[in-house]
């Protein structure tokens, strides 16, 4: 980190890495005075609002030993936990797999809907992805499916379209079904942006897919969308050196379709031309929690281990789901005070210090942010990339594995 | 802790020992010469071969693409469940299971059954390089390493195309070997992988790239100095053009001569010894090429023998795994291009001995093996688990060992295959002595490992037993004690503990002057600053940090 300090001046911070939304900015500015932390510049809403910590002396301490002795016991009383929400850097996640193999349970993100989405497509038949990087220098048409990314991830365009990449001749961008917003219009500078509205968003798609792929489909409209503004869309993607479609499947319904459609669109165009899908997502390091989880146990996120063995069922054990059958939720969210779904069953929260809860649970063990107060490691959405996120002021509050940690049987 | 292995015989190729009747003593992880001192632990081992542990050099066990395997090949992993692991006291480990991309704690386990205790994985990106890390700190009982892959990147290949001068390439090969903790530098389809991103499909030799025009020759003699000059004491490890294409002989033995006597390791060479004779187009240039292999001393190879059944091929090569992509099996594949870097493919495959194409590249890999002469150039790979599971290494060594067995399986493949390889004419059996070469001293010395790949005192404490068996495969396949590091980690075949493992990496002298340059390449270009690409130590082997080698660069 390079810091600056002036007399009695607050401690400005630059390069922060951000974990949030999945992005992986890493340029971030803050101020930091004492337990203050003040974001500065870089920062979008979301990294702004949870950055940003005031010394108001109310903060919650951390738990004392009767706390964790209390949740001891409820974790060798219990039979069928889950241990979801998985809000955690990849140490963090390392110990909650560890205690999971111990007490068996159900593993599972708060965010993963969108990440299931997109596997329901992609394991009938892969997908031809891109990264960030590439994406940056290479895209000339961008296929935006849906809303806004600048709504989930704020500083989507600025990091993924540059006004200087080292190839794209040009930038394009065509948003099927949502408009931009002002953000998004400011970042992008002098891009070409074409909107095409859309009432059935995965009817156009195909239709969009299918004018790509050949024949086009007859009729004059898609879905909503006007079937001229689709073959105009269909032209600039093959006309393109190299396209890339993005879609959020979390605030997208039908998700599982949407992406299905992106998947065979970028493979058609492969064809003739390069391509590459782009999913948006990442938030709270479901990635890193899910890229552990596949080179552990050898399967994703929405997997139970039980006894000796593990075993994966990505509509079984998802959190609503494999809540039904179980004795105890182990909620943890590090990255935002994000309360537990409603459980009728005894609840251990390791979370965010300012969570409120509707009704309090059995344990709360509140903990560090990673970034804030402790050092580790987030994945970035393509899961190709991680990143070291830095802590910018001491703890007091332990980080989820030092938490976790002491869940162990004391012996 | 002393510990004394009596009664076995020691195969120790790295010091002429063939079967010596002799004691091997360690202390603390070490072999030391034997003493009459009391030990704290003696084991009888009735005659039993003795050899330091096996090292793998070329197989993917960890990284981005490994885990997109995983997400494809879930039926794999559930027809593979956790084994149970009696003697391993305490609860359940968690440690998965799976047979083509096992996870990584049954990759530790079961390559420690096999009497292996240094595995590398030859194809690490740069970008993913913090995630294969963190995937290596979780594989127990294996020592492991990393080659990274370069030469697609668009930084280097700017640079080459501006004509920089060999220092500058230098200081960046330099720089990326600390900042990625690596332990060599790999070249996959040189400058292929990026002139995909192109659009070009293909990209020869001597063809140039569509932006750069810059030729894979170019690239691989540009690279090979840097490594040479660093004083990197592994080669290039070279996946070269065209991989899988019928007619790749060609390139393949113009890519020895373009070597120009200078030291380089071709991988996988199965996938490159294809010719375009007879009706199917399709034939054996093993012969060939090992003829060409034998006659260049500065070449090495390993083979990536096929084995049948169900696998998984990943590879940064994307340019050639979009192309087989149609052979997928089950019908799925995953693509990728990544971050001005690289790229990958991952296309589950199954090779089957009725299938023409597939007898015929298992029997290639065969020829590969019997016709190259020298033993410490060769090296038993499957390219696990493109070519085969790792697992498969014990059946790989009888049909070398074994020729009535050879012959035997070659009789039940695929017909037209057995009349298009001159395998069964081929008398050469590997002895004992030349398997112990292939599989750990050989590995050690091209990998600049001074202290692993023999007994010798000094030597780190990484030992095999095996019990004698006229059936190899049996033999090979459940040792009956491996130590790591002076830890006994399996007995009869079974693994009974874990130790963790060191990771190795190699450090050279680079001119820090291309520091400022990477910090606005990254910063403009990737949109990351070069400061959180590099990893530190402390991040490798859970706070650990890795095993370094020193090199002494200097030489051209
Ligand atoms: S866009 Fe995402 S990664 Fe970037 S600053 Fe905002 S929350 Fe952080
Ligand atoms: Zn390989």
């Amino acid at each position: 980190m390079n810091s600056e300090t002036g007399a009695g001046a607050p401690l400005v911070v630059k390069d922060v890495v951000c974990g949030f939304c999945g992005l992986g900015c890493d340029d971030l500015e803050v101020e930091v005075a004492g337990r203050e932390v003040r974001p500065r510049a870089s920062v979008c809403p979301e990294a702004a609002r949870l950055l940003r910590r005031l010394d108001t002396g109310a903060e919650a301490g951390p738990a004392s030993d009767a706390v964790y002795g209390r949740a001891r016991k409820l974790l060798e009383a219990a039979r069928a936990p889950v241990f979801a929400g998985l809000g955690a850097d990849v140490d963090g996640g390392r110990a909650i797999l560890d205690l999971a193999a111990r007490h068996g349970g159900v593993l599972d993100h708060a965010v993963s809907d969108g990440l299931f989405a997109n596997y329901a497509a992609a394991q009938r038949t892969g997908w031809l992805a891109t990264t960030l990087a590439e994406v940056r220098n290479h895209c000339d048409v961008l296929l935006v499916v849906g809303e806004d990314p600048s709504a989930s991830f704020g500083r989507f365009f600025e990091r993924a379209l540059p006004t200087d990449p080292l190839f794209a001749a040009s930038r394009q961008v065509i948003v099927l079904g949502g408009t931009l917003g002002a953000a998004a219009r400011r970042q992008l500078g002098a891009a070409g942006v074409t909107e095409i509205a859309a009432e059935d968003l995965t009817a156009a798609l195909s239709a969009l897919t299918q004018m790509v792929a050949g024949p086009a489909p007859r009729g004059t409209s898609f879905g909503g969308a006007a079937a001229d503004a689709l073959e105009a869309a269909a032209a600039a993607l093959k006309a393109a050196a190299y396209a890339v479609a993005v879609w959020n499947a979390a605030a997208l319904e039908d998700a599982d379709l949407i992406a299905e459609r992106a998947t065979r669109l970028v493979d058609a165009l492969n064809i003739t031309t390069r391509a590459g899908v782009f999913p948006l997502g990442g938030r709270d390091n479901i990635i890193g929690i899910n890229q552990l989880l596949l080179w552990r146990l050898g399967y994703p996120l929405r997997t139970a281990i039980r006894g000796e063995t593990s075993e994966h069922d990505s509509a079984l054990y998802a959190t609503e789901a494999a809540l039904k059958d179980a004795d105890l939720l182990v909620w943890v969210s590090a990255f935002r005070p994000e309360p537990p779904p409603a459980f009728g069953g005894p609840v251990i929260v390791i979370g965010h210090p300012d969570t409120q809860f509707a009704t309090p649970p059995e344990v709360f063990i509140p903990v560090g942010t990673p970034g804030v107060d402790h050092a580790g490691t987030v994945f970035r959405m393509d899961a190709i990339v991680s990143l070291p996120l830095g802590a910018l002021r001491v703890a007091t509050l332990p980080s989820v594995a030092e938490a976790v940690r002491r869940l162990e049987p004391v012996r | 802790m002393r510990i004394r292995l009596k009664g076995g015989r020691v195969l120790d190729p790295a010091h002429g020992e063939n079967a010596v009747a002799r004691d091997v003593e360690f202390v603390d992880g070490r072999i030391v010469a034997a003493t009459r001192e009391k030990a704290d632990a003696e084991h009888e081992l009735g005659g039993a071969v003795v050899m330091a542990g096996g090292i793998d050099l070329h197989s993917h066990i960890a990284g981005g693409k490994m885990n997109l395997a995983r997400l494809l090949m879930q039926e794999d992993r559930r027809a593979h469940p956790e084994p149970a692991l009696p003697g391993f006291s305490g609860a359940a480990c968690g440690c998965g299971g799976g047979r083509a991309v096992p996870t990584a704690h049954a990759t530790g386990c079961r390559y420690a059954e096999l009497g292996y205790t240094t595995v590398f994985e030859p194809a690490m990106l740069g970008s993913n390089a913090r995630s294969a890390h963190l995937e290596m700190a979780d594989i127990p009982n294996l020592d492991t390493g990393a080659y990274l892959v370069l030469g697609n990147d668009d930084f280097i290949l700017r640079l080459i195309k501006a004509g920089a001068p060999q220092e500058e390439i230098n200081a960046y090969v330099g720089w990326m070997l600390k900042a990625t903790q690596a332990f060599a530098i790999k070249i996959v389809n040189p400058g292929g992988i990026n002139a995909f991103k192109f659009n070009a499909r293909k990209l020869d030799l001597d063809e140039a790239n569509p932006h750069y025009e810059v030729t894979p020759r170019t690239v691989l003699t540009t690279l090979i100095r840097a490594v040479t000059e660093l004083g990197v004491p592994h080669p290039i490890h070279l996946h070269g053009c065209n991989l899988g294409v019928p007619g790749n002989d060609e390139t393949t033995l113009a890519t020895i001569a373009a070597a120009e006597g200078r030291r380089l390791h071709l991988t996988h060479l199965q996938f490159h010894s294809y010719g375009t004779e007879g009706d199917r187009r399709f034939s054996s240039s093993a012969a060939r090429i090992a003829a060409m292999v034998n006659a260049n001393p500065n070449i090495s190879v390993d083979v990536g023998q096929v084995m049948f059944g169900q696998t998984v091929t990943a590879s940064a090569d994307y340019m050639s795994q979009y192309r087989n992509r149609g052979l997928a099996s089950p019908k799925k594949s995953i693509g990728m291009d990544i971050e001005l870097d690289a790229g990958c493919g991952v296309v589950p495959f199954e090779y089957r001995d009725r299938n023409f194409v597939n007898a015929l590249q298992w029997a290639i890999g065969l020829e590969l093996f019997l016709l190259v002469e020298d033993p410490w150039r060769i090296f038993l790979t499957t390219d696990h688990p493109n070519g085969g599971p790792f697992t498969t290494y014990p059946h790989l060594i009888r049909l070398l060992m074994d020729r009535d067995f050879r012959n035997a399986q070659l009789a039940t493949l695929n017909k037209t295959a057995q009349a298009h390889t001159l395998l069964a004419q081929i008398t050469r059996e590997y002895s004992l002595e030349e398997i112990a070469i292939l599989t750990r001293a050989a590995p050690a010395r091209i990998l600049g490992l001074k202290d692993k790949g023999h007994l010798a005192p000094g030597a780190v404490a990484d030992i095999a037993v095996h019990e004698e068996n006229a059936d190899r495969e049996a033999m090979f396949s459940r040792a009956k004690l491996v130590f790591k590091n002076g830890r006994l980690i399996v007995r009869d075949g079974e693994v009974i503990d874990l130790a963790p493992g060191t990771t190795h990496v190699v450090r050279t002298d680079f001119d820090t002057a291309i520091e400022s340059k990477l910090d606005t390449w990254f910063d403009r270009a990737v949109g990351l600053k070069a400061k959180h690409f590099r990893l530190s130590d402390g991040e490798l082997r859970g706070g650990r940090g890795p095993t370094v080698l020193n090199c002494v660069g200097g030489a051209s």
